[in-house]
């Protein structure tokens, strides 16, 4: 896309690999068995997290849902403070008490991932109202997916953020499976973002596994939300390749039509932009720099996170009141 | 002839459920994954493609739209089965379950009813944290017009499933993902116990536990150890909510004079304090030392495993307040170690490796 030049290319194609990377490495930790929650991966919907978050102030804020590493990581998650949390320490970003599906960095504006469906759309919404009413320039976003869509929660959020014109981006992750029950099991065959649109919400739809296309439909969604214009809706294509929980893939189950997943693998969002930028003149060297960066980057996370330190029995009663 | 079948008790619900979609045309089984190749833990397994795609169904992430849907299905004659993988998501069916399933037979003054059952999953273990393991089933009967129950043994799930489903009425259906594994005896010909009273699953002379759904396993684990000392312990399962059988502990109670109840709920939400209520009010003179309840903190458990290893009470807690009660303080050492699990307490079985 135009908007875009290679070194801007290189930046989301950098932070897109980091987050398959990390995702990557917990899979293979994950059957040590220290790693002790139930763990979503966002493998193969990387895009859509990074295409988003690029246009994020460190004040924006974000929520997200029980596949939320790629959304905590896009916002500028601390990455020791995630895998401290799935191995259940202290140092973890919620302390150890959230696991893989809570989790919450408030410096980075990343406010909070819970795994009940729809339970973080409408406090995203409120969040936003919050803002709205403060003044701030600040914009709400809330990731979650098309199973989601279907929650009434959802819809009577969407009624309320039209009314109020709120500051909300709801980005719908449609990746067209809920658990394993295929999209057709649950709705009629149908686009879910016009429904957004008959709500109100200005409402688009996309390629979630194109960077580019993902950047620049936020970009538009993002400032026209900034900028009063009220809530905005992003209905993103994209495929998730392992299991809906655990580290493995699973396409042997026989739930997806034969060869899907390997067609949306052909359609991986960094086989795309890898090659976009090999076209663009990008050398092979600087992506395996990059390579080599967040490999390094990702061992000390481990390390440091391996050291910390298991949550005092103490501790397991506060903050349950304020 | 009697067929008494040896069943895991996750395999006893899918017989059950196989059985009611036989016996009744009308019965229509639905839920977040039924046919999926997991099939709620396998206990829905190949009834899709027994019974078809019109009787055996997933369903849209729309808990509160769906329960309505099936009240409205069950007052047009047909009998639903809906299925929560875990309670917590039931909590999105409060209004449609509280406000009309429970109150429709009583607000229209007795002519309609709803023939629902909820299968909801309550447990534990494997980070599963503060919103996947919640142990709700108290919240649920203190809903007039709710029949709740939460069967231990294989036998017990089979027979109240299929008493549920031929109930007239909504009944909350409450397993322990932690039971689905443990196998028991099935015997078909039994004749129905209509959803109704507690069960003794040990008979004993010294000491009453009354005990709720997994806890009974624990209380069970117990009892053989305290007998080995020559302490017989009575347990009893509390296996349906309501009515709770406060007569089955009283008469127990009366024998023994010491109650321990255990229940696997935070003690806040513990039906045990009814059931000790109501005993003490029936009865106060029978009890020789105050009543205990052993159950789980009244704080969310934390998904970290080095905190929820210490969450969870289990047979050695039971056996330490037993013991407790008894005046037999020095043998606590000894019933530890011999009941001390090296069992990670977010493990069901050693082959488990997590995720759930
Ligand atoms: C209210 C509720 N119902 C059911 C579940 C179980 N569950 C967890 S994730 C999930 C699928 C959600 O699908 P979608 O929103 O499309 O997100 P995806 O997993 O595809 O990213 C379900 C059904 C839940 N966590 N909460």
């Amino acid at each position: 896309m135009n908007s875009l030049n290679s070194a801007e290319l290189l930046d989301l194609y950098q932070r897109m690999l980091r987050i398959r990377r990390i995702e990557e490495a917990i899979a293979e930790r994950y059957a040590e068995q220290q790693m002790r929650c139930p763990t979503h991966l966002c493998i193969g919907e990387e895009a859509i997290a990074v295409g988003v978050c690029a246009h994020l102030t460190d004040s924006d804020k974000v929520f997200s849902n029980h596949r939320g590493h790629g959304h905590y990581l896009a916002k500028g998650g601390s990455l020791v403070g995630l895998i401290a949390e799935l191995y259940g320490f202290a140092e973890g970003c919620c302390g150890g008490r959230g696991g893989s599906m809570h989790l919450s960095d408030l410096s980075a504006g990343f406010i909070a991932s819970t795994p009940i469906v729809g339970g973080t759309v409408p406090v995203a919404a409120g969040y936003a109202w919050g803002e709205q009413r403060r003044n701030s320039k600040n914009v709400v976003v809330i990731f979650f997916g098309d199973g989601c869509f279907e929650e009434g929660v959802l819809h009577e959020t969407m009624n309320f953020a039209v009314l109020k014109q709120l500051p909300l981006v709801m980005v719908c992750e449609n990746n067209q499976y809920s658990v394993m029950t295929p999209l057709y099991e649950r709705q009629p065959a149908r686009d879910i973002y016009p429904i957004a649109a008959a709500h109100g919400l200005q409402a688009v739809s996309g390629d979630g596994n194109k960077v580019e296309q993902v950047y620049a439909l936020a970009e538009n969604a993002i400032a026209a939300a900034r900028n009063g214009a009220g809530p905005q809706f992003l209905e993103l294509h994209t495929h998730r390749w392992p299991e809906h929980c655990g580290p493995n893939e699973d396409d042997e189950l026989g739930y997806r039509f034969p060869g899907e997943l390997l067609a949306w693998k052909q359609r991986c969002p960094l086989l795309h932009t890898g090659r976009t930028l090999a076209e663009a003149g990008v050398a092979a060297e600087a992506l395996l720099d990059i390579e080599q960066r967040i490999g390094a980057e990702i061992a000390e996370a481990f390390a440091r996170a391996l050291a910390g330190q298991p949550p005092e029995l103490a501790d397991m009663e506060r903050h349950l009141y304020v | 002839m009697s067929e008494t079948l040896m069943l895991s008790y996750g395999a006893a619900i899918r017989e059950a459920l196989d059985d009611g979609l036989n016996r009744y045309p009308d019965m229509l089984l639905i839920g977040e994954g039924v046919p999926d190749p997991k099939t709620i833990f396998a206990t829905t397994q190949g009834l899709r493609e027994k019974y078809g795609a019109e009787r055996v169904l997933d369903m849209p992430l729309a808990e509160n739209g769906m329960t309505g849907i099936c009240i409205g299905a069950a007052l047009a004659g047909m009998r639903p089965v809906l299925v929560h993988q875990r309670i917590d998501f039931a909590l999105l069916a409060m209004d449609q379950l509280v406000n009309n399933a429970a109150k429709w037979h009583y607000m229209f003054d007795g002519k309609q009813s709803v023939p629902l059952v909820v299968r909801v999953i309550i447990g534990r273990g494997w980070g599963q944290g503060p919103q996947h393991s919640q142990s709700l089933q108290a919240m649920f009967a203190q809903v007039p017009g709710l029949k709740v129950v939460m069967p231990t043994t294989a036998g017990d799930a089979y027979h109240f499933l299929l008493d549920a489903i031929a109930d007239d009425g909504p009944v909350l259906f409450v397993e322990h993902r932690w039971l689905h594994h443990v196998i028991g005896e099935v015997d078909k010909q039994r004749p129905a116990a209509g959803l109704r009273g507690a069960a003794v699953l040990r008979a004993g002379r010294d000491i009453s536990i009354a005990a709720f759904s997994h806890m009974s396993i624990e209380a069970l684990k117990a009892a053989t150890v305290l007998a080995e000392h020559g302490i017989e312990a009575e347990v009893i399962d509390m296996r349906c909510l309501t009515p709770l059988d406060v007569d089955s502990v009283a008469g127990s109670a009366a024998k023994t004079g010491l109650l321990l109840v255990a229940d696997c709920a935070p003690e806040m939400a513990s039906l045990g304090h009814v059931l000790i209520s109501r005993l003490y009010q029936r009865q106060p003179n029978t009890l020789k030392q105050a009543p205990c309840l052993v159950a789980y903190p009244n704080h969310p458990v934390p998904t970290t495993h080095f905190q929820a290893n210490h969450y969870y009470p289990g047979a050695e807690r039971i056996a330490e307040a037993a013991l407790e009660l008894l005046a037999q303080r020095p043998l606590m050492d000894t019933l530890h170690r011999q009941l001390q699990s090296d069992l990670a307490k977010d493990q069901p079985d050693r082959s488990f490796v997590g995720p759930f």
